[in-house]
């Protein structure tokens, strides 16, 4: 599904260049679940703005299923993200004034789909995080966890292939952390491929694959065999 | 984006900003409304002025001494205070042989004291023949018209305007009384009935008229005209008398080439077709003034809509990663600034519609003056476009700054 081939990227500032990715190459399967750590400026975000459409590399190849992103145009890639990709966000970012169903109707507004198809798709994805009794609640007034759920169900509403998850604990207690991953367990047991960058160990076993990026190269690359190892002690 | 969907994002986007939306529009808001009062109070003197006009008389041409040069907007020499005294009684003689012509009544005016008894007022007096009373319809509430004879044997004889009367007499008949002007006496044969605001506003109820004979020799120590008034005669064309007063005029000033043409001949037509220019260019120019305060609020739009844009970063950070493109973008922020200019349109035309409506009624009931409520529709028309178009112009800015915005710094954005 993803393919990179030594992906630059280097951010220039005036004279000054900083490479935050020096030739990252792997490939990610459909239905992989991958968490991506290092510590802070090794490259993490950077690598999953790439992989979501973000933004692109200053260098490299990157294949997403079976198209090279140099090769397609910015309405191409803003095609791209809201049909094939979901996204879920450390800030949650969701409107605070408008209620769940109409954050969750978001990504919808730049679909083709159908206006009277709208309303089942969004009270189904709302069911799948358990939230359809706060539907008409405006999205303000939600607890932390309560938010981020919404924004999975809004990461869902498209039906997407992936989901790219950027620190989506980072701003939960962790009995709502927990909740949010066991959550991304189960849509990856049906099926979905999920992308998770995060620094908390817990968090990141519940993938099945670890990569570890350091200095914008990937230092480590292995499986994961001991899952919830503390997500198991917090529950 | 669908329609349905950009028109909906706009509108929330504008009303969960409520107080600012608001007052975002009142400037739009004002703007039209000055538009609309101030193009409908130029409609309404336009029609004040032309009605005049035409009120004056029918089959109308002035002759003026003087030559018109430059654009027809000049006005003839005479008008600008140089004294040309080539126009005489025996041209007005001339222009009565002629067939295509009805009557002629020669003018001249001066302002001087009128005094009965204990009161007096300052007035305009018009010195004239029995023609002029025909050909500018004045009618009598009481008495005559001076006749020819009068002007022929310099009878001190005169018809006065109804507000005139009332000045001078308070309540009781004028016919037959006495005044002085000038302190020549002169005896009252006529009343006016009332006829309002003259040409260029001359109050045609506070004249005296006299004989154009006594005005000429024994007030104003002159023997030429300032103004006569012709009237064609049913049969010809108004511009067939007009061309035969200017052959007249040139054969009785002996003149060959019509360059050096001492006069100026009008017809109400012409008159009312430069007035028409004129109050045109005023409206035209009341209008133009408003727009300046159309164009702050536009400006003021367009500095709430940059303001908005960096407070909703992040949201359209979000709204790009969830697959807005640029276009969406541009399209959501342009709805929202075309939408409050749009709404702020209509009101303020209910506004100015409402202003306008109470200018007429305090004109015309409270201060009972003529007035003419306009409301022409062609502005309401172009009022609604202007405000729809200035929501483009001052929006396409701000909402170009927001769909350039960078999706990963808008998501970062704090």
């Amino acid at each position: 599904m993803i393919s990179l081939d030594k992906l630059w990227k280097t951010y220039e500032e005036g004279e000054v260049k900083t490479d935050a990715l020096r030739g990252v190459s792997c490939k990610i399967k459909k239905g992989e679940f991958v968490s991506i750590m290092g510590p802070s400026g090794s490259g993490k975000s950077t690598l999953l703005h790439i992989l979501s459409f973000l933004d692109r590399p200053t260098g490299g190849q990157y294949t997403f299923s079976g198209r090279k992103m140099s090769d397609l145009s910015d309405i191409e890639l803003a095609r791209i993200r809201n049909k094939e990709m979901g996204f879920v966000f450390q800030a949650f970012n969701l409107l605070g004034t408008s209620t769940v169903y109409e954050n969750i109707e978001l990504p919808l507004l730049y679909s083709d789909m159908d206006i009277s198809k709208r309303q089942s798709v969004i009270e189904k994805a709302v069911a799948a995080v358990g939230l359809s009794e706060k539907i008409n609640t405006t999205a303000g007034r939600l607890s932390g966890g309560q938010k981020q759920r919404v924004a999975i169900a809004r990461a869902l509403v498209n039906d997407p292939d992936i989901i790219f998850a950027d620190e989506p604990t980072g701003n939960l207690d962790s009995h709502s952390g927990v909740q949010v991953m066991e959550i991304l367990e189960v849509l990856n047991n049906n099926g979905k491929t999920i992308i998770l960058v995060t620094h908390e160990t817990y968090t990141a076993e519940f993938g099945r694959r670890l990569i570890r990026l350091k200095d914008g190269e990937i230092e480590v690359d292995e499986p994961i065999r001991e899952r919830h190892q503390h997500a198991g002690l917090l529950k | 984006m669908k329609f349905h969907d950009a028109f909906k994002t706009a509108f929330k986007g504008l009303l969960h900003a409520k107080v600012r939306s608001l007052l975002t529009m009142l400037g739009i808001v004002i703007g039209i409304t000055s538009v609309i009062l101030l193009v409908s109070i130029g409609s309404s003197a336009q029609k004040l002025i032309l009605d005049q006009v035409q009120g004056v008389g029918s089959n109308l041409i002035f002759v003026i001494p003087g030559a018109t040069k430059g654009s027809k907007f000049s006005s003839p020499a005479s008008v600008q205070g140089v004294i040309i005294k080539t126009l005489v009684k025996q041209d007005v003689e001339s222009f009565k042989r002629e067939p295509s012509i009805a009557r002629a009544a020669p003018e001249v005016r001066g302002q001087a004291k009128v005094v009965f008894e204990n009161n007096d007022t300052t007035v305009t007096f018009e010195g004239t023949t029995e023609d002029f009373f025909q050909i500018r319809n004045f009618a009598l509430k009481k008495g005559s018209f001076f006749t020819d004879t009068d002007v022929d044997s310099y009878a001190h004889v005169a018809v006065i305007g109804e507000k005139l009367a009332t000045t001078l007499f308070g309540g009781k008949d004028p016919v037959g009384k006495t005044v002085r002007l000038r302190n020549i006496t002169f005896k009252i044969v006529g009343l006016l009935d009332k006829k309002g605001l003259g040409p260029f506003g001359v109050d045609q109820d506070n004249l005296i008229i006299i004989p154009v004979t006594v005005a000429q020799k024994q007030l104003l120590g002159m023997d030429y005209y300032s103004v006569v008034n012709v009237e064609a005669a049913d049969a010809y064309t108004i511009d067939f008398a007009k061309s035969r007063v200017i052959s007249i005029l040139r054969q009785n000033h002996r003149i060959t080439d019509p360059d050096k043409d001492d006069f100026t001949v009008n017809t109400q037509e012409d008159a009312l077709s430069l007035l028409g220019n004129i109050t045109t260019i005023m409206t035209i120019f009341l209008g133009a003034i408003a727009s300046i305060s159309l164009i702050v609020g536009g400006i003021g739009i367009m500095n709430i809509m940059l303001v908005s844009v960096v407070e909703r970063t992040k949201e359209i950070g979000l709204r790009k990663a969830l697959g807005a493109t640029n276009r969406d973008i541009l399209i959501q922020f342009l709805f929202e600034s075309i939408m409050l200019t749009f709404v702020g349109g209509v009101v303020g035309i209910l506004f100015g519609a409402l202003l306008v409506s109470l200018v007429y009624v305090i004109l015309v009931k409270i201060v009972a003056t003529t007035w003419f409520f306009a409301l022409p529709f062609s502005a309401v028309v172009s009022a609604v476009l202007v405000s729809s178009v200035t929501g483009i112009v001052f929006g396409l800015y701000p909402a170009r700054q927001a769909a350039r915005k960078n999706p990963i710094d808008a998501l970062r954005y704090e």
